[in-house]
């Protein structure tokens, strides 16, 4: 048992089945994120990745066991859980407050409350000056803080964030790393960060867990041992290197292994 | 005018700048007056026949007039109710269907060759049937110009509900938003474009259809009186009646195209 | 569809989920046509004034064996096809500069579109007397119906076509004429071809609908005579066949636009 809002998964399994195949996209993930811990998953693209993180957030039912966050399990979404998504999920027809107000008009929030804690999550990501323009003028950048302002403004004990920066150009999946390190920091919430990048994933965690290709499942957990008010300039460590190295071991067998599998079956699949 | 590509085009032209559309405007009142100098001047000095193509200005004079009779105002308001209430009926069920299709892709499939048949199909020409079934009423009319509404509503609703990116259904899912609410606040508002362009199309289509079934046979409306002045030789009476349907159906059509780019304006090229 | 196409109607969505139902999807398609036979067939029987099915078809089959009718019949889509070639000149030559010409598309554009959106018919006691009581102001109505798809079809093709075969057209120092030939008109392929299968039905119903007054010949005269005399099977089997002739036409396009890539 985790106390407050750790995450506990036992066996959790999911099968996806068509009418002529079945595909085991997650197998026997058995594993714990205690309270206010920042864990991230890397594991080569397809190996089931999102699929894990959508049964933790209630929107995928595991065909095998079950997932329980705070001991209560998992049965569909959850107000106290804050969900991050790799698209662009930024609503075009809203500004960046009414898009950063949304979960909370929808929970029925009391309008002045929306706006005040809109106003924070949107101080608290970098976009104050930006309130009233509509997605199409921001940057990619700049719409993925809006969805994680969007995420914050709800005040979620728990995280969820799949791949939120792989549409992003590599300076500014840097900058925004940096930007989630230091807004967890003042945060403290139990994170699950999905992510294929290995440095992202130890820049950030406190935890590195790897998964293996299809049918996933965790091969491996690296506690990463790294100063918790790191910054991005880590990253030249030796430390940080050693650690590179150690996760780029686990995850290199499994990449190839599922290089060679999509290219005997001549078929690409997303994350 | 709903496929991406057309989609892109009022955004690249607002981005021009507002001179041009400034330069669009002069152009098209200066075009207008030019038209209307043309006419005036080639009747008064007898290039045709004024019985042909009267002066612009008796045609004034006329509208004016008419604008006091009780004969044209029972026009208008016929072939407003026609077209207002084919618009209520059609607009709401070919929504209503759109979303039926959205819900449930099978009857879509199923019914997809008759949606797109009805565009190649001249409907207008069910008009003598109507009237053999329904009897010579604004009815036969209306039953016609709701279809005529709905099938671009539906296919535009449609396509613009099944293209909304996956991730706005999943958001909606995550912050557990009622199917009320899911359809209110994310599918309807990310459809908007596309059913903008649907209402657009159903009203155009429904207003053409209304008006081209009156002027074939009816008792009462815009398009009988002037097919009913054309056959009583009352040129200049028939072009007001003409002049007002264009205008009108112009000025509509404008203000459409205008709100449709409003939308896709504030939302950029996405 | 009836009087306008402001341009191409949009396309029913794809989707891959769809495939599970490849089966079934025609089987339910002909399903619903034989539902809608039924139910024409069941009301036809609550009243006189619509005719059976079998009736309409006996009544159709009776006036294509006469030469009278053959002759309504040729004159109509001879009128049609008229209107449709001076439709697509006439369209694709306005498309062609509204798209090709920014200042073109500045002054002309606004009214365009705004006469786009208006019923055509009510100009049609002006052509009357201008194109004559005979064939010539059919055509005229069939062509101003016919030409705005084209038009607007053309126009958007033209601006759509990517910025690169521009450049690549400058770069290799096309003249004016081998842009037009090499670059314009094959990206242009698949908006022109929707604009022709739009304009079919849409020259078909001008011509007929001026057909319904003011004419002697053309199978619009032919409907309007049959439901005056209360000659209903008559009236639905013309009807029936003009439509059944739009619709075959525009189902060829559709077919031939879909493999052109």
């Amino acid at each position: 048992m985790t106390g407050g809002h750790g995450i506990e998964f036992s066996g959790v399994g999911v099968t996806f089945s068509a009418p002529d195949r079945e595909v085991v996209a997650v197998i026997d993930v058995t594993q714990t994120i205690p309270d206010r811990t920042f864990v991230s998953i890397v594991g080569p693209s397809g190996c089931g990745k999102s699929t894990l993180l959508s049964v933790v957030a209630g929107l995928q039912r595991p065909t095998e066991g079950e997932v329980r966050i705070g001991g209560v399990p998992v049965r569909g979404p959850n107000p106290a859980v804050g969900l991050v998504f790799q698209e662009d999920s930024t609503l075009p027809w809203r500004t960046v407050t009414d898009n950063v107000r949304f979960a909370l008009q929808m929970a029925g929030v009391s309008r002045a409350e929306q706006r005040s804690r809109a106003a924070d999550a949107i101080e608290l990501v970098g976009l104050t000056g930006f309130e009233n323009a509509y997605p199409h003028a921001l940057s990619g950048g700049m719409r993925q803080r809006v969805a994680l302002a969007r995420t914050l403004a709800a005040q979620p004990s728990v995280v969820l964030m799949d791949e939120p920066f792989a549409a992003l150009d590599q300076q500014t999946r840097l900058l925004l790393g940096g930007e989630v390190l230091r807004i967890w920091s003042q945060t403290h919430q139990t994170v699950l960060f999905i992510t294929h990048d290995i440095s992202e994933a130890i820049l950030l965690s406190q935890q590195v867990w790897v998964m293996s290709y299809r049918p996933g499942t965790i091969i491996d957990v690296i506690d990463v041992d790294l100063p918790a008010d790191r910054d991005p300039a880590i990253v030249s460590t030796p430390a940080f290197n050693v650690l590179q190295n150690r996760v780029w071991e686990s995850l290199r067998a499994e990449s190839m292994r599922g290089f060679a599998q999509e290219e005997r079956t001549g078929q690409g699949t997303g994350g | 005018m709903t496929t991406t590509a057309e989609r892109r085009v009022p955004v690249r032209r607002s981005r021009r700048g507002s001179s041009e559309a400034l330069y669009s405007t002069i152009a098209t009142a200066g075009l207008l007056v030019l038209l209307v100098v043309v006419l005036q001047i080639g009747s008064v000095s007898g290039w045709w026949r004024s019985a042909i193509l009267p002066a612009p200005s008796d045609v004034a004079v006329s509208a004016w007039h008419l604008f006091g009779t009780g004969q044209f105002w029972a026009d208008v308001g016929r072939t407003t109710f026609e077209i207002a209430v084919s618009l209520l009926i059609g607009l709401s069920l070919g929504l209503l269907l759109a979303l039926g299709f959205w819900k449930a892709p099978f009857l879509g499939r199923v019914l997809e060759p008759y949606l797109m048949a009805f565009y190649a199909v001249p409907l207008v020409l069910f008009y003598p049937v109507m009237i053999v079934v329904v009897g010579i009423n604004a009815w036969a009319v209306i039953v016609l110009a709701s279809v005529m509404a709905l099938i671009p509503m539906a296919v535009n609703c449609w396509v613009g509900l099944a293209g909304i990116p996956p991730v706005y259904l999943k958001l909606a899912r995550s912050v557990r938003c009622s199917p009320f609410q899911t359809l209110w606040r994310i599918a309807l508002p990310a459809a908007a474009p596309f059913i903008m362009a649907g209402l657009r199309l159903g009203t155009v289509y429904a207003l053409i259809g209304a008006i081209a079934m009156e002027f074939t046979t009816a008792q009462a409306g815009m398009g009988y009186r002037i097919r009913y002045l054309y056959e009583y030789y009352s040129t200049v009476e028939m072009y007001a009646y003409i002049t007002v349907v264009l205008v009108v159906s112009m000025v509509l059509t404008g203000a459409l195209v205008a709100a449709e780019r409003a939308i896709l304006a504030r939302r950029g090229s996405r | 569809m009836t009087a306008v196409q402001a341009s191409a109607p949009v396309r029913p969505p794809r989707r891959r989920t769809v495939r599970r139902w490849r089966g079934a999807v025609p089987v339910g398609s002909v399903v619903v046509a034989a539902l809608a036979v039924l139910v024409w067939h069941i009301c036809s029987g609550l009243t006189f004034v619509i005719p059976s099915p079998a009736a309409t078809v006996r009544a159709l089959v009776r006036d294509l064996g006469d030469p009278g009718y053959l002759q309504h019949l040729q004159y109509t889509l001879v009128g049609s096809f008229w209107a449709f070639v001076i439709a697509v000149a006439i369209g694709l030559a306005l498309g062609l500069l509204l798209g090709g010409s920014r200042w073109a598309s500045v002054i002309f554009e606004p009214l365009l579109v705004a006469l786009n959106g208006v019923p055509k018919i009510v100009i049609y006691p002006i052509l009357l007397p201008i194109f004559t009581l005979g064939l010539g102001s059919k055509i005229a109505m069939g062509a101003l119906f016919a030409l705005f798809p084209v038009m607007t079809n053309v126009t958007t093709g033209v601006r759509s076509i990517p910025a690169v075969y521009w450049k690549l057209a400058r770069s290799v120092n096309c003249t004016r004429t081998q842009t037009l030939l090499h670059i314009v008109l094959p990206a242009l392929r698949r908006p022109l071809l929707t604009g022709l299968r739009l304009a079919v039905s849409l020259a078909l119903v001008g011509v007929v609908l001026g057909e319904f007054f003011a004419t002697r010949f053309g199978l619009g005269r032919v409907v309007l005579q049959a439901y005056s005399v209360g000659n209903y099977a008559d009236m639905m089997g013309s009807i029936i066949l003009l439509i059944a002739i739009s619709f075959v036409i525009s189902l060829v396009l559709w077919a031939f636009e879909r493999r052109v890539r």
